[in-house]
């Protein structure tokens, strides 16, 4: 299993929470960002008829997720879109940690469109990326 | 009495509870909580730790406080109040929220159940066709930039100038609906993008547009409620919650980062990465201040354009225009907040998170109509069961820096509330119960069903019996559009 993410119960009572694993830092971002999008709405229900090119750097990997995912969150208010998916490049340059992405969805439609949680902030509250042999992992907490 | 906690909690009064500042290393102050016993055993281990770690923030006074409605939070619980000294103490969005002004605005109107019952459908059909709501919706207010600057500068005042209302509203919302010492430039151009197109929209998660009725048996003082309009005989009145929307959101977040930093270079630690501060008199502190004023000031633009909405909704559905329908704004009020006030300590820097202001009679922040009656507060329930207008006292104003409950509060999370019921199956069981839901999203609604939520009414009692709000009338939902 290259990477996979659940919903985690008892986290956030009043938000929600997912973690999500891979067997890489691209894979970990693949998962983390599947568990956002289908916070946001169905992915399957979702065209892909909008598009954004991204270019992020960090240091630090845990850094690099929370701002990718915060941008996330940010085009769906800004260009007024969700998602249909996400094609992510996650790698290592000496010290630093560089994403290039492709961000694809459509406008919103509710006629359209299975829409669920408007995620309004990822929160660093429990925010944790790690890694545990080969495998990563991370722990997120969005407000809703 | 077994708690969420492990920590002493002692017993000041039935509804006060007290931590000392000996329980937790770095307590400047004793923790309060204000709740019946059954409440407090109810909250979840959230509260102790979140509303004791604020008793260790620099420069708070008095006491680290939590309303009944209290529950886990980020950074400080959601009921948290504290009150900073100005010149030693800190400026934290862990201690306003996220959604900056999230508040509560209720509209009277001259009509009764027997009135809107034949036409609630129609109704409601058209308040959701009016007030976008759920992920991602935009608003019917295009703005430029420079439009978007007067809106965050002069909240309610600018929508009354573009004609969304009228002048006498902003007399019956606080602040009179716009916050001086909001300063655009100290605002992202990211949050500026999030929040440019969603004036008017009511978001999702908790927040909601509800048409509400106010019967006889449910008035607890008719003459408070009379001055408040509120006549009681199945009256039909509208509540609105939701704040400012992705533009708070995002002022919030990226000063959570500036404070980050900025904690290093004062030297300051926190128990907690989202209780990140600085000090309010510095150049950080004061630019968060500038920037939560102006998201405030958006958060009353954002309901003031909703209420003209409704009112259109109403004229169009009853043919009659919202004056002949007795539209009245009864209050707006927030409760995600940070405002000087003077207390007897002084110019203190209150925080107010999912917390409503609550001055008493004679306060003069309180508006000329009210002055006799104190401040209306407004509180939200679960959208199955009801909800309350309250009026402060100047009991809160001495012991909780002016301040009482803000809703319901949650006891269950939303992941569990999506495994207990399907959005659909309660839409239906709300229906025959005489409640009809509109939604955008229906795991949306089944987060918000009633089983999630505290018992309002025990919250409320519990308000009232130690006299920090006094409770008028309880208003029972017909209708709701949720996100």
């Amino acid at each position: 299993m290259a990477h996979s993410f659940q919903f985690l119960d008892d986290i956030a009572l009043a938000d929600l929470a997912f973690e999500a694993e891979g067997d890489s830092v691209e894979e970990l971002f693949c998962a983390a960002t599947g568990a956002l999008l289908e916070t946001l709405a169905d992915p399957a229900t979702v065209a892909a008829t909008w598009e954004r090119r991204m270019e992020k750097v960090s240091e630090d990997p845990a850094d690099l997720l929370f701002d990718w995912l915060s941008d996330v969150v940010y085009w769906k208010d800004a260009a007024g879109v969700v998602f249909h998916d996400a094609e992510l490049s996650v790698r290592q340059e000496g010290s630093t940690w560089r994403l290039e992405a492709v961000l694809r969805g459509a406008s919103v439609d509710q006629t359209m469109q299975t829409l669920r949680s408007d995620v309004k902030g990822i929160t660093k509250h429990l925010y944790d990326v790690r890694q545990e042999g080969s495998r990563w992992y991370a722990r997120v907490v969005v407000d809703v | 009495m077994t708690l969420n906690t492990e920590m002493r909690v002692n017993r000041i009064t039935d509804e006060v509870w007290e931590i000392p500042a000996t329980e937790k290393s770095g307590m400047v102050v004793p923790a309060r909580i204000y709740a019946t016993q059954g409440i407090l055993q109810s909250m979840d281990r959230g509260v102790f730790d979140q509303v004791t770690n604020v008793a260790c923030m620099p420069g708070i006074t008095r006491y680290a406080l939590c309303m009944p409605d209290g529950h886990w939070g980020y950074g400080f619980p959601i009921g948290g109040v504290a009150a900073f000294d100005l010149e030693t103490g800190v400026i934290s969005p862990g201690g306003v929220g996220y959604d900056v002004n999230c508040g509560m605005r209720l509209i009277r109107t001259d009509l009764t159940l027997e009135d809107v019952q034949p036409k609630l459908e129609r109704l409601m059909t058209e308040l959701f066709r009016r007030v976008p709501a759920g992920v991602g919706a935009g608003g019917f207010v295009r703005l430029n930039r420079d439009a978007f600057d007067a809106v965050m500068t002069r909240g309610a005042r600018w929508c009354i100038e573009q004609g969304y209302g009228w002048h006498r509203d902003l007399a019956h919302i606080e602040e009179g609906g716009c916050i001086a010492g909001a300063d655009p430039s100290t605002v992202s151009e990211h949050a500026v993008g999030r929040g440019i197109n969603q004036l008017g929209t009511l978001g999702s998660g908790n927040h909601y547009l509800e048409v509400q009725v106010v019967s006889n048996d449910r008035v607890f003082d008719p003459e408070t409620a009379a001055v408040l309009g509120l006549t009681g005989q199945d009256q039909i009145v509208v509540m609105v919650h939701c704040g400012s929307r992705g533009f708070g959101h995002q002022v919030a977040s990226d000063y959570l980062k500036t404070f980050e930093k900025a904690m290093r270079r004062y030297g300051i630690t926190v128990k907690d990465q989202q209780l990140a501060c600085a000090p309010f008199r510095s150049p950080e502190g004061q630019d968060y201040f500038a920037a939560m004023n102006c998201a405030a000031n958006t958060a009353f633009a954002n309901r003031q354009v909703i209420t003209h909405q409704i009112r259109s909704a109403f004229a169009q559905v009853f043919d009659r225009s919202a004056e002949e329908l007795g539209m009245e704004l009864v209050y707006d009020v927030a409760h995600n907040i940070a405002k000087v006030e003077r207390y007897h300590e002084g110019n203190l820097l209150v925080h107010r998170k999912g917390a409503t202001r609550s001055f008493g009679p004679g306060s003069p922040d309180v508006p000329r109509d009210f002055q006799k009656i104190g401040q209306p507060v407004i509180c939200g329930g679960s959208m199955e069961t009801g909800s309350y207008v309250l009026v402060g006292t100047d009991r809160a104003v001495h012991e909780t820096f002016g301040s009482t409950m803000h809703g319901a509060g949650r006891t269950m999370s939303r992941a569990q509330a999506k495994k207990s019921i399907r959005g659909e199956q309660l839409q239906q069981d709300m229906k025959r119960r005489g409640i009809l839901v509109k939604a955008v999203s229906m795991s949306g609604l089944a987060e918000e069903a009633g089983f999630a939520y505290k018992n309002i009414s025990e919250v409320v009692e519990t308000v009232d019996r130690t006299g920090i709000t006094k409770k008028v009338a309880e208003l029972r939902p017909i209708g709701n559009i949720k996100g």
